[in-house]
């Protein structure tokens, strides 16, 4: 099997990783029932 | 999404590559209500101070969800004002993925950046005629038509 996706967890932390790769944030809200 | 699109290896390398992903529970956090989230799945994009550029909202398979971010990246770019990289963008969802459901509004964006970045209204029109060739009916086709007549 491949990599996985790297998800974050917290708006936090994306929001750090985006500046600091400048990179966009995708916001995925899932249900998980 | 989870068990199609999230695991398909180009979805993979896409999103670890061009985007930071941030997933979160539709019924767990406030984050939901603050960007008025009312069903799943929803997709957002945003830029690094946490602005919303682009939504979906609805399942999309792989070769439809690679444009649709695509498409989000460009926004964040014209948004920006940053019109080279909105190209750049574009043009890489036209020329990969020029089937699918985002390539229409990639061709309106594609065409309202080449005129903002040139001031040429010559973009304009060409975008309304390459809409109107691929899908005379369509959306976005129907909200270039007054660029016909430029």
């Amino acid at each position: 099997m491949g990599d996985i996706i790297k998800w974050e967890s917290t708006m936090n932390a994306a929001l750090l990783r985006a500046r600091a790769e400048n990179k966009p944030v995708l916001l995925d809200f899932f249900n998980p029932n | 999404m989870a068990t199609v699109s999230y695991p398909n290896a180009k979805v993979v390398q896409f999103i670890n590559k061009r985007m930071i992903p941030l997933q979160v529970r539709f019924d767990a956090q406030s984050i939901a209500s603050d960007f008025n989230v009312k069903w799943t799945p929803t997709i957002i994009t945003l830029d690094y101070n946490g602005r919303e550029h682009h939504r979906t909202v609805g399942f999309l398979a792989p070769e439809e969800l690679i444009p649709s971010l695509l498409l989000g990246i460009s926004k964040v770019f014209f948004d920006a004002d940053m019109f080279d990289d909105a190209l750049s963008n574009l043009n890489k969802l036209l020329s990969e993925y020029p089937e699918s459901d985002s390539a229409s509004e990639a061709i309106y964006l594609r065409g309202v950046s080449l005129y903002k970045s040139t001031h040429n209204a010559k973009s304009l029109k060409e975008a309304y005629e390459r809409l109107n060739t691929i899908d005379p009916k369509g959306e976005w086709t129907k909200r270039a038509y007054p660029y016909r007549l430029l």
